[in-house]
Parts: structure tokens; sequence; C-alpha cells
């Protein structure tokens, strides 16, 4: 299949596996561009999947950045049409406390109102009715439509569309440089990060939608990009306290905003300005723990008693405006970069800044200007067309007359892939199994995101189906899933090194919140693997840095 | 209530130590929480496995003196250990297991990954080879069950065929699992070996015999024999080669059976089991603990003339960590943890974690002390006791079985 790749030239090469590169893929196969998505690690493993999930609404911008408050609650509506699979329409609050006081409270539904977001006053009393959850000593709520999102399966569903609309998709290739004729760029050098093999790859335009790590490739490509790595660290607890997304009626701040997903629900975020070269060690620190837990146990005061399952960290990547060389000026919107103006250098686009909400809008402004410089004029459709696994399928139809009766199982796999489902294989016994039983992922829904949803590892596996997500943090799956995907991968060296590897990542997120029973988990893991299995950490290979999956 | 003796725990610790104390015609109490660390048994006990990082085959008991003075194993010294250990498989045998293995030296287990481990007892039907010396087959077969998931052939196959064993993989089925199969949560290895009775037993046997064709031998997931040896012995008898188990990841048969096993000895030797019921406190009186409470029995108190307490570490609750200090919930015993929270862990998953080596601290003869003060009536044992990561040493359920002798041997 390399050599096909290599044979090829390319009218894109989208260098990126987030949720914006994966977009931008979308939307580039789907105006009929011959395009390649590249990534150096896996889908989501940067800032896509180190966030909240949070379905904006556009509120907490509403006062501070009234563009970007339009921008969200524009795209709201869209990604509720076309990645219905992807979200939960929870609703969401902006409380008060007594010590916010009113007066943000009364200019912020004026505000939200003027950029379009259907913005509704509740009584304290009313808000605690919809939303046990909230502290009881609210003295103002607002409900906006707010709700949550799954990145993962987000960036995955936009990965097959690009792929179903002709796109050839690369992991674990890091590009290592670029080809040059002149001034213009005409192609990317990559180094496998599996096997170190070193490859080239042609094309027309290349776009850099790598997010934080951007700025290394745009000085790859000879460009200067300011980029400001600003670290958020948040919180994942066991179980959903929250029925709403929870947020702190004020101008944003620290742990503000309390969001429920799956069968989780995370608070966050800190944000603190990094040095550049902490941008691949992101590590939760016990001061951000405690300020995540201080803060918000005041807008749901359960948090204090509820397991915390983790925590994490991801890098937003915030870029100064090109008029301000010192850097102050940092825009949280949209920046999409015409390298031939900016820089002189032709067949090169930087799409960054923004966030995940408006992934869809930052791929479109990206696609606009690679079509404008290959001379092709196609409108966007990627606001029209469903997601791959949000389309209407007669399966709905039939649902809703509440003549099927699905499994808890089922139910799962219906809510990670959509109208996908029916490509899992649940008509044998074996097939059916639980791997996952916090998670309830099954065989067949392993074996699925094995054969179609390029999984390597056990991490892969993990972003895919949530294998390993919930309350024992893999410790009865991983060695399941080490074990399936050894029978696809035949190499029982690597699986064994991958299975390492997994339980030091989970680890990696555990020792942040390491009391309680996050404490007994681990010690039964440890206890499990090292004692039970004798897993030898002397006879594997671990990955080093466990954010490098 | 009166007793002679309360245990405070109902894992392997816990009743060891109440056998003896019952034994020796004490009037004994165990009161059990629930499940304890046997659920996840291997099927082997460990002495001493390893010391910094490289294993221990030859004469564990000569090589205390390599390990840190306030190690239970030094507090008791060799001469008792051998003593107080020697003892064990004659009340494996009395509770109606099988083992094998000897003090003088260490063989090796075969892990459920393939991997080789010292061990010091394991259980008579399952994998252990002489250290040093070839595997004792050319050619094995690896059996398993349809669709069960706690086996791992591939990584057995691989550990195996690194000692130079050939190996065959299949997968048998017999009708009586089937509706298992209908819930996606029952395969597992304890379901399994409650259907793997009398003709179920008959009907996998047949299967099992197919699949050993031109085998030296065969080895399944440990999923027979939960309440006695008779479904392994059947099998046995009527597949042609031998046939050993793995363990599995837990629950775990022959955990399952051994906790079972040690409390109907217990049981049968005159004591008072009490399953269920959570200690929530004591009573003290000039440093002597006089009775304890229980979350079952309420206002009605437990006394005894001594008392053990075997909770375990942090999975058994016989510790707790929250976010500011780790503790021992029932007495609140002195322990050796310093520090706060970011002291505990290490970021490494593989390194010695701290935390793993926390615990009671006691006097010479493994009394703890509260505020200070040595409890003269109160012995801890097992893993909540401090000073040794037993995960790393592989030194687990020696510790836990040395120190529970040792309590009751000062106690009758």
């Amino acid at each position: 299949m390399k050599d096909d790749l290599l044979s090829k030239e390319y009218d894109v090469i989208v260098i990126g596996g987030g949720a914006t590169g994966a977009g931008t893929a979308r939307d580039c196969a789907m105006r009929g561009l011959k395009t390649i998505l590249i990534e150096r690690l896996d889908f989501t493993a940067g800032a896509t999947g180190r966030n909240h999930g949070l379905l904006h609404s556009g509120a907490r911008y509403a006062h501070t950045d009234p563009e970007s408050a339009a921008e969200c609650i524009k795209e709201n509506m869209i990604l509720k049409r076309i990645a219905r699979h992807c979200i939960e329409e929870t609703g969401g609050l902006f409380v008060s406390l007594p010590e916010d006081g009113l007066d943000y409270h009364e200019a912020f539904i004026a505000d939200c109102l003027r950029a379009g977001i259907p913005a509704e006053e509740l009584d304290p009393k009313e808000a605690l009715r919809v939303e046990p959850s909230v502290n009881p000593e609210i003295i103002g709520a607002v409900k906006v439509p707010d709700g949550s999102v799954d990145p993962f399966r987000l960036t995955t569903a936009n990965v097959m569309a690009a792929r179903m609309n002709g796109a050839d998709v690369m992991t674990y290739q890091e590009v290592t440089g670029f080809l040059k004729e002149g001034t213009r760029i005409t192609g990317v050098k990559l180094r496998s990060r599996r096997n170190g093999e070193e490859t080239e790859i042609r094309g027309r335009v290349t776009i850099n939608a790598a997010g934080i790590w951007g700025h290394r490739l745009a000085e790859l490509a000879g460009i200067t990009l300011n980029m400001y790595p600003a670290k958020g660290s948040l919180l994942i607890f066991g179980h959903r306290i929250n029925r709403m997304v929870l947020n702190r009626c004020r101008k944003p701040g620290d742990a503000d905003i309390l969001v429920p997903g799956d069968t989780i629900c995370v608070i966050g975020t800190t944000s603190t300005r990094i040095p550049y070269d902490e941008i691949d060690n992101m590590e939760v620190t016990p001061e951000e723990v405690d300020l995540l837990l201080r803060e918000g146990v005041k807008l749901s005061p359960q948090m204090a008693w509820t397991r915390i399952l983790r925590a994490y960290a991801g890098v937003r990547p915030l870029v100064a405006s090109d008029d301000d060389p010192t850097g102050r000026s940092i825009s949280r919107g949209i920046v999409c970069l015409d390298h031939e103006k900016r820089d002189g250098v032709e067949g090169f686009i930087t799409i960054t800044g923004g966030k995940l909400m408006t992934y869809r809008l930052m791929a479109q402004e990206a696609t606009d200007m690679a079509c404008k410089k290959l001379g092709v004029e196609r409108k966007c459709r990627t606001a029209e067309i469903p997601l791959p696994g949000s389309e209407e399928t007669p399966d709905d139809t039939r649902r809703r007359s509440h003549i099927i009766e699905l499994s808890t199982e089922q139910k799962a796999a219906e809510d990670r892939h959509g109208s996908l489902t029916g490509k899992i294989v649940s008509d044998d016994d074996a097939a059916d199994a639980l791997v996952c039983e916090c998670e309830q992922v099954s065989v067949g829904e392993v074996n699925y995101a094995i054969e179609e949803l390029h999984v390597h590892n056990l991490v892969n596996l993990r972003r895919r189906t949530r294998l390993g997500m919930g309350t024992c943090q893999g410790e009865l799956c991983a060695c399941r899933g080490a074990g399936l995907l050894e029978r696809h991968d035949k190499c029982t060296q690597r699986s064994l090194d991958d299975l390492a590897s997994f339980l030091d990542e989970r680890w990696h997120g555990m020792f942040p919140v390491c009391w309680g029973e996050t404490l007994v988990e681990i010690q039964f893991t440890s206890w499990l693997y090292e004692g039970v299995c004798g897993l030898d950490p002397t006879e594997v290979n671990v990955t080093e840095n466990p954010t490098q999956h | 209530m009166r007793f002679d003796t309360i245990v405070i725990g109902g894992g392997l610790s816990g009743l060891v130590s109440a056998i003896e104390c019952a034994r020796a015609g004490q009037k004994t109490a165990v009161v059990s929480a629930g499940q304890s660390a046997l659920h996840f048994w291997s099927g082997s006990f460990e002495l001493l496995g390893n010391i910094d990082g490289r294993p221990v085959i030859d004469n564990p008991l000569g090589r205390l003196g390599e390990l840190s003075e306030d190690h239970p194993y030094r507090k008791i010294g060799e001469e008792k250990l051998r003593e107080l250990l020697g003892k064990v498989p004659g009340i494996i045998s009395d509770a109606g297991l099988k083992c094998t293995g000897s003090l003088d030296r260490n063989h090796l287990r075969l892990t459920p990954l393939g991997f080789l481990k010292p061990a010091w007892l394991t259980l008579g039907d399952y994998v252990s080879f002489a250290a040093d010396q070839p595997l004792p087959w050319k050619k094995v077969a690896l059996v398993n069950i349809y669709s069960y998931l706690d086996f791992y052939p591939r990584f057995l196959e691989y550990g195996l065929k690194k000692r130079g064993v050939e190996c065959t993989i299949s997968n048998v089925n017999i009708p009586q699992l089937d509706t298992l199969r209908k819930s996606t949560t029952e395969m597992r290895a304890t379901n399994m070996s409650r259907i793997l009775t009398d003709s179920a037993v008959d009907a996998l046997a047949a299967e099992v015999d197919k699949a050993a064709k031109g085998a030296d031998a065969v080895i399944m997931p440990a999923i027979l024999g939960i309440y006695s040896d008779a479904p392994v012995e059947r099998l046995r008898n009527r597949v042609s080669v031998p046939v050993w188990f793995v363990p599995t990841t837990p629950a775990s048969v022959p955990g399952v059976r051994c906790q079972l096993s040690l409390r109907d000895l217990f049981i049968r030797l005159g004591g008072e089991f009490l399953p269920g019921d959570t200690v929530k406190g004591g009573y003290f009186e000039k440093n002597r603990l006089r009775r304890i409470h229980t979350v079952n029995l309420g206002e009605m108190p437990l006394e005894a003339d001594n008392f053990i307490i075997s909770t375990g570490s942090f999975f058994g609750h016989g510790l707790i960590a929250d976010m500011e200090r780790i503790y021992e919930p029932v007495f609140g015993l002195d322990l050796n943890v310093t520090g706060g929270r970011t002291e505990w862990y290490r970021k490494d998953f593989y390194a010695s974690q701290p935390y793993m080596s926390y615990g009671v601290v006691t006097d010479s003869c493994f009394r703890p002390s509260r505020k200070g003060e040595t409890v003269e009536n109160l012995y801890a044992t097992g893993a909540l006791l401090a000073g040794f990561n037993a995960l790393k040493e592989g030194s687990g359920a020696g510790i836990t079985l040395a120190t529970a002798l040792h309590a009751a041997s000062s106690l009758t």
C-alpha cells in the first residue's frame, strides 16, 4: 500500500490527526481533492483528546469575545445535525454564587441574546430542580444550549468520512522535513515511528493542522510562527455527578466548567503558559489538582466525595497576532495563514487557533484557501452532510417505535458508533463476550476497531472504544485487549510491550490523584500484572513517555 | 460474646493464625469483611523470589541478611522462620489441598502471560518447574475454552518456546457451557468451575483428549475444582496425557478454593467465622484492647484476651488513603508513612512504589502501637505490616504466613 501512496502526487497533504486535521482532510476529500492525512502519533493524541469535550453554546465567550460566541452557536447547531452520534444535548447552566454577585449575570443574558445564543433565566430553585447536583447556594442561573461532544468519536468520524471520499490516511508518521522546489513546498519527508522507515510524499498544497506542534512544523519549513502553549489541566470523575453542563457565570476562570459525558464527568480547566519544550511532557501538578477540586466543589459540592478517576492536561495552541511581535495580543479565534503571502513560501497553509467547537469551520477556511491555490471551485458541504455514524438509518425509526430491545452493551456500542454499529459482528456468543465490563466493550467491537479504525495498540483501542477508560482503568480488560490485538498483530513481544506500556500510561493519569479508591485500584493492578501475571519490566520495553502513544 | 482470641480479617493471614489458635484449643473468632487477596491468588506461595531485581533460587532463607533490618523476616530470624513455615504444607494438606515445594530451593511457576517466576509452594495441579533444568516436555497442547478471554495461549506459547517447548493451541467447547455465553459477562473462571462437575467434566475431557493428540502434556486455564479436587481428578483420569493448570485473571478458582478450604478447616476446628462484618473500632484500657465493635453486631461487643489484626493493605482496606493522609481505619494504629501524597508514589509504574511498603509499625513480636504506645494484646500480621515491598521481593505469601504463625505461636 505504501508504494501506492508514494507513486501518487496528492493535491493536498494535511498534517495533524486532531479534529481540525481530520476535518480538513474530510472537507478536501469531499471537494474532490486527492488528499492524504498524516499524523505523527494516533488521532486525537494532542489537544483534541485532552479537553472538556464541551459542546459550547458560545455563552462562555458572549461577554469577552462576541465573534467567537457567534461562531460557536452556529457550529453548535451544525454539529447537532451532522455529528449527532458524537454529541449529547445535555443543556447547560451558568450559575452565580454569592461570591460572584449578579452583575455579570445580568449583562450575560443580554450578551448571549446579542450573539444569537438562546439564554433563559431560571429561578435558582428551578435550576436546582432541573439540576439537583448544583450548589444549593446559587443566587442566579441561566439555561443555555451547551452539551457534550466526544472528541475521539468526532475525529474518527471525520477520518472515516475522508477515507470514504477517497483520502489516504497514515498514523505514526512524523514529518521530518519538507520537499522544496525553489520557494515552493512540494511535499513532506516522513519517518515512521513504528519502524523508523523513511519516506517522501509529494503534494501540491500542504496544510499544517498540527495544533501546538504546528510551531515546530513551520520551523521545518523555515517559517516563524509565534505560538504560545497554554496548558489546561482537568480531572475525570468515576461517574456523572451532573446532568447538565455547569458553568460559573463570571469572567472565564479556572475550574469553572463541569461537563457530563459518557459514563463520567470532567472538571476543568486551569490555564498556565508553559515553555515550548514541555508540550510533549504534560503532567498535572498537585497544586492544579488542589485548585480544580477547591473551585469545583463550589459548582457541585458532591465532587468532594466522588471518586476521581484520573487527571490529564492538554495544550491550547494560542497564536500571537502577526502585527504584535511581543506576543502579548493573543487571539483565541481562528487563524488561517497563507504562507505565500505572509512568508513567500508557496504551497503551504497553517490552520490553527480556534477551538474544538469550530474545527469544522477551521477546516472549511483551510480548504477554501487550498482550493483557491489549486484553482478548484467547489462549495463546502461539510455542514450539510452527516458524518459517518450520524446518518439517519431505518433502525432509528424502528427503535423509536420501541420494537427492538437492545442490550446494554449494544446500547453502549450504538452510543459510540452510531449508525455504523451494524458493522460490529454481534451474531455469535464469542463476538458478544465483553472485554471491558466497565465500558461494555465487546469482542466484536474490539475486532471492528482493529480492522477498520487504525488501531495498532491498546491506547488506540481505548480512544476508539473506551476500553480501559472506566472505573477499573484497564485493570481487568488490558490483558484481554492485548490478547485480542495479538491475534491480529501476531507479534507476541510487541503485544507484551504494548500491554506493559498501556498500564504505565494509565498510571500516568492516576498518580496525580492517587488516594482513596484510585490507590486501591492501582495496587490491585500492580499485584495482578506484576504479581500474578509476572509481567517483568526487565523483559518488556515500556514506551518511555506515556503521552507518546 | 467472649473469646480467647479474635482475628480481624479473613484472608490468608487471618485464617491461618485463627486455625493455629483454634487447633491449640482456644476459643477463636474471625471477623471477615469479604474477599481478600486470595481471590486473585496464582496458586503459588512465594517466599523470597527477588532481591534487587534478581531472581532468588537457592536457599532463600539464607539471604535474609540482604533485607532491611526491620523486615518481618529478620524480626523472626532464619531458624524460627524455618520452624514456622515448615508447618505450612501440613496446614494446607489439613485443609484438603496438595502442594509441592521446599524451603531450601525455589521452583519456577508459569504465569498466565508465559513468564517464569520463583515460587516456594505451588498447588499440585499447577505448572511448576525445577529451576535451571530443561522443561520436562517437548510438546505441549495449550487448550482453551471457546470464547473464554482470560487465558492467553499465545503468550504462554511465546514463553514456553523460549525454553524449547513446542506448542499447539486449540479451543474446545462443550454444550454445558453455552448457558454462560448467553450472558456476555459470565464466561469467567469461577462461573465455569461451578458447571464443570460430573458429566460436564467427562464431556470436556473428551474434547481435551482430542486436542492433546501428539502432545506430552496439556496446559489449561484454572477453571476446575472450586469446591474440591474431584473434577480435576476426573478430568485427569480421562485425558491420556498429564493435564496442568495455569491461573487466570480474577476471580481465581484456586484462590476461592483455598479461602473456602481454610475457612472450613477453621470451622471444623471449632472456630467462629463471622462473615460479611466489619470492625468499627475498639475499647482500650491501659494499652490493652478489651473489646471491639462491629457493624453487624452494633452495640454488642466482642471481647477477647488477645486480638490479631490482618486486614491487609490498601486493596484490603486495611489502610486508607485520603487526599491528606494515610491511616489504619480500625484502631488508628501507628504507620511508617512519611510525607504528603506526592511522596507516596513514583511516576514510573514499574518502580518500587513507596506506598507498597506502608503499613503498621510493630515491636519485635509484631505488636503494633497507638500514639507511640505498644498495644500489649494485639498482633498485626500479613500485608498490613510495614517495611517491605512484597510485590518486588516476591515475598507476600511467605510474610503473610510467617507473621500469622508467629502471632499464633505467641498466643498458644
